[in-house]
């Protein structure tokens, strides 16, 4: 009898079981299938455009090629912003879902940086290769071009890191400012109707002067910056220093001229429109001592410019020798001493007298936007704002010189907007060794890379420092490039490098 | 079909930087277990005869004394094949090449032949022509391979299949193209489908030589032919006429004729040289801007370089092959591997002719197996291109090249990127303005 109960209590609980296996697979089914319907559903791109309010995204996605094509076929969303399946793709959903979903609920869509968002660097983190290749299978379709066909052995066989945005940047979201091929009309039209002048300045005296450019209508300021001595690199206490800012020490410098802006592009054109060459073999025999006959710049890829206008905005993708030949030229042209600015006259000059962190009152960890906090709440940039362009307020871009004020000696941009190549090589401990002049130091007698100064409009406000130091990356700089040897005029992939020139004092100057 | 066309995305997810199935040879020759697979080992299958099939219509591009053979050849690789168009920069080449198929019953319709720069162009187009074979001075290969491949028709080509860095990435890419679309392309560098080195080459890639260490290849031979100007040809028609001579046409002989050697080096090796370093000179030679003689250090990386050498001169110390040495014995890559004594390992064994006697050659001449080889591939669906394996080894030639009319040290990611585009702008009868200096080693020039 015991052993009846027993048994049948034991059935009673295997029914019990029986029922609950049952219906746990009924239940999990339901969530499987139901699972699969959230995926789906929030694959469409309805659902992403339900919260991805940017203005101008799915307009610019409807007129590129990915929606806007003859064969009619529609690329959706989530095929580029997510990896294929089987390569991470649920990975990647919940990691880009968690934050967009905190970016939706938590920030201001206003104050998102969009125009960043278009960057290479920026949009290498939510655009994946693998994606392309997954519809991309042939990359030698039949009626390819030879310069298609050029770029695309190159990316097959290059050893570097590339991706297919790389170049193709633009292909999902189109923007009307970008050129694919080799603009042989760069810079080859005047837009203003303007009276050419035939001498360049006359300059007897140390002060300011308005440098005439012969041969077009292009002038620009040129600052009188007295001599002086000053402390240069950060001290240890300064906030968000690097360790090759220091020791300080103090450096004199002589007197100079410096340009009041960075070269803009009417400056550059008019040297690209004297000197331009066709051909690449042209340039490669530039001699250096032989002025009388410069050679300058073959025809850039696409647009150097980026779109962003041309006119008083910065001339940018220039390498340092291209700047260079520019300083050679215009010497020639003006009877002048024209160059980059040393290293030490950079700082002198973006100093303006002052030894603060900037050249303004102003502590950098209050412009910063790095690290988790700042990240959160975004940092009270009026100050800055005014005076220097950087990651905060710059869209992205570089901006004309009347968007600043100037620093205490008149100049504009030094600190922000672009990069400015300086003469020195460029070296981390440059300012430890024992050697180091302080009497118009010239920097290592040897190196790599040359110095930039100055940060550029994609830089945090750490670099905007007047003593942050940074160095051309030749390398990565032409990665892109599928020529060899590779351009030696124009960056193929830096946007925010530009210069700046000095003038030189000589004994006939009063 | 299916499982050819997954064969070749797994050739093109693997394939390293061109070098295509011998790359695969090569990792497997680290392997211990013997392995004889042809198609693993990429290797051409070796028949006896084609099978039958569709019939096979071709045109030929090219109708001199090569171009010529090759057409007969690729009508003896099997039943149902035709040569039913011609096109020549030459109306003379058209007509000799055309009376000599007509001697053989073999009529190609006078509609069907073309003359002048454009004639491939015309000869493309016919609809019927299914295959084309390219062989013409190298110069213009590159233009009618594309021409061919945008067509859609296989492709028979000779080497070497360019004669300049941009000719190389041009052929690399349509043969990528061709092979999205299943065009096969099979090229005139034969060691690689005769039967003798095709079994060496299996014993080296089982370890019958241990690692390899070093190579030299040669090809020294007496003069070769040249023309003089004659009267009423203008500078183009001369050059042509005189293509052998001229580097933007020939490339010179390191490409015309060395090429072959160069070829089973980089076949053996599984990779081509990193960088080269060479000498070369020009002593002898009555036409042409081309040198007579050049010897190439092609550095295949870790300590391991070919020797490569090639001469053009009467009454010299002549020969051609290749030698590729082992950490446990050498070979000659076509027939016989040595211990490091000297002691004979292993020889191939030739048939017998219809007498009994031993030959000395395998049955089916290799000019004949490579178009079997074409034909099979179109025939049955196992997919064959050449195209990129032997515009590397074309442009391993260049690399050596460059490195001697320079003096230069050459490295293969300069040379494979370099702008170097030899000949005039335009091609058409006429003066043309070029300058024919003979290169000297040491003088600055750009490639």
């Amino acid at each position: 009898m015991k052993i009846r109960r027993d048994s049948n209590r034991a059935f009673a609980s295997r029914k019990i079981k029986a029922w609950l296996i049952i219906s746990g697979f009924i239940i999990c089914a339901i969530l499987l299938k139901s699972g699969n319907l959230i995926i789906s559903y929030t694959s469409s791109d309805r659902y992403c455009m339900s919260c991805h309010i940017h203005p101008t995204a799915d307009q610019t996605w409807k007129l590129s090629t990915h929606y806007n094509n003859n064969s009619g076929s529609i690329t959706h969303c989530v095929e580029c912003h997510l990896p294929p399946e089987g390569h991470g793709y649920l990975y990647a959903k919940a990691k880009h879902g968690v934050k967009d979903v905190y970016g939706y609920y938590f920030k201001d869509s206003s104050k998102i940086n969009w125009e960043r968002k278009k960057l290479l660097e920026v949009a290498k983190g939510f655009v994946y290769e693998k994606s392309c290749l997954e519809c991309h299978e042939n990359l030698f379709p039949v009626m390819l071009s030879v310069d298609g066909s050029n770029a695309h052995l190159f990316y097959t066989t290059s050893n570097d890191p590339l991706n297919c945005i790389n170049c193709h940047l633009n292909v999902g979201h189109f923007d009307r400012n970008v050129i694919h091929t080799h603009d042989k009309n760069f810079g080859v039209t005047v837009t203003k109707d303007i009276t050419i002048y035939t001498e360049a300045a006359k300059v007897d005296r140390f002060e300011n002067f308005t440098e005439m450019i012969p041969g077009s209508g292009v002038s620009f300021n040129m600052i009188a910056i007295p001599g002086g001595t000053f402390n240069m690199g950060s001290p240890n206490d300064e906030p968000l220093r690097d360790q090759d800012e220091g020791p300080v020490r103090q450096v004199a410098v002589s007197g100079f001229w410096m340009a009041e802006t960075e070269v803009t592009w009417d400056e550059y054109l008019a040297f690209f429109r004297a000197t331009g060459s066709q051909g690449r073999t042209e340039g490669q025999l530039v001699n250096k001592k032989n002025v009388d006959a410069i050679s300058g710049p073959t025809p850039p890829w696409g647009a150097p410019d980026q779109g962003w206008g041309k006119g008083s905005h910065p001339a940018i993708t220039m390498t340092w020798y291209a700047a260079n030949v520019y300083c050679q030229w215009l010497s020639k042209v003006t009877g002048k001493k024209y160059r980059l600015p040393t290293e030490a006259e950079w700082e002198y000059a973006c100093r303006g007298g002052t030894s603060t962190p900037y050249f303004f009152e102003g502590n950098p960890e209050d412009f910063s936007s790095e690290g988790f906090i700042k990240k959160l709440f975004r940092p009270d940039t009026a100050k800055i704002t005014s005076r220097i362009i950087y990651s905060l307020n710059s869209s992205s871009r570089t901006e004309e010189p009347s968007f600043v004020k100037a620093n205490p000696f008149g100049l504009k941009n030094m600190s922000g907007n672009v990069d400015e190549f300086c003469l020195d090589y460029y070296s981390a401990d440059a300012f430890k060794a024992d050697t180091v002049e302080l009497i118009n130091p010239k920097g290592p007698p040897r190196g790599q890379e040359r110095v930039i100064r100055g940060g550029s409009f994609k830089s945090d406000a750490k670099d905007v420092r007047s003593a942050a130091r940074d160095f051309t990356r030749t390398k990565a700089w032409l990665v892109t490039d599928p020529q060899m040897p590779k351009s030696i005029w124009w960056y193929s992939d830096c946007i925010d490098v530009g210069f700046r020139v000095v003038c030189e004092a000589d004994s006939t100057i009063k | 079909m299916m499982q050819d066309i997954n064969r070749r995305k797994f050739i093109g997810k693997t394939a390293l930087a061109g070098i295509g199935l011998a790359g695969a040879g090569a990792v497997l020759s680290s392997c211990k277990r013997k392995n004889n697979d042809p198609r693993i080992l990429g290797l051409p299958p070796i028949l006896n005869f084609a099978p039958g099939g569709q019939k096979l219509r071709a045109g030929l591009v090219g109708a001199g004394a090569r171009g010529t053979g090759a057409a007969m050849n690729f009508i003896s690789s099997a039943s149902d094949l035709e040569i039913i168009a011609l096109a020549d920069v030459f109306q003379d080449k058209i007509d000799a090449c055309r009376e000599r198929f007509a001697s053989f019953n073999l009529p190609i319709p006078a509609e069907n032949c073309f003359a002048g720069f454009d004639g491939y162009k015309k000869l493309i187009a016919i609809p019927e022509v299914d295959v084309v074979i390219l062989a013409t001075p190298p110069q213009f290969r590159p233009d009618h391979f594309l021409e061919a491949v945008m067509n859609n028709k296989h492709v028979f080509m000779e080497k070497p299949v360019a004669v300049d860095p941009v000719g190389i990435r041009s052929v690399i890419s349509t043969g990528k193209k061709a092979e999205a679309i299943g065009l096969c392309v099979v090229t005139g560098t034969q060691r690689r489908h005769q039967e003798d080195y095709i079994e060496t080459y299996k014993q080296v890639i089982n370890g019958a030589i241990g690692t390899i260490t070093s190579a030299k290849a040669f090809w020294n031979q007496d003069h070769v032919w040249f023309r003089e100007r004659e009267e009423g040809w203008d500078d183009m028609e001369y050059m042509i006429r005189n293509w052998n001579n001229f580097c933007w046409l020939c490339g010179d002989h390191i490409l015309d004729t060395h090429v072959h050697n160069i070829d089973v080096i980089n076949w053996f090796m599984g990779k081509h040289p990193e960088k080269a370093i060479g000498y070369g000179g020009r002593h002898r030679r009555v036409t042409g801007d081309q040198y007579d003689f050049f010897s190439v250090d092609f550095d295949y990386g870790n300590g391991v370089s070919s020797h490569s050498m090639c001469r053009q001169i009467d009454s010299c110390a002549n020969g051609t092959g290749e030698l590729i040495m082992g950490t446990e014995g050498y070979t000659n890559c076509v027939n016989t591997i040595w211990d490091l004594k000297g002691n004979v390992k292993w020889t191939f064994e030739y048939p017998n002719d219809e007498d009994g006697n031993p030959m000395n050659a395998p049955k089916i001449p290799p000019y004949v197996q490579e178009h079997m080889h074409l034909v099979y591939g179109i025939r049955t669906g196992n997919y064959v291109n050449e195209a990129e394996q032997t515009a590397i080894s074309t442009l391993t030639a260049i690399m050596g090249r460059t490195a001697a009319y320079t003096g230069r040290l050459i490295t293969w990611d300069e040379i494979f990127r370099s702008d170097m585009d030899l000949g005039p702008s335009k091609v058409e009868f006429g003066p043309v303005d070029m300058l024919f200096e003979i290169p000297v080693p040491g003088t600055p020039v750009i490639i």
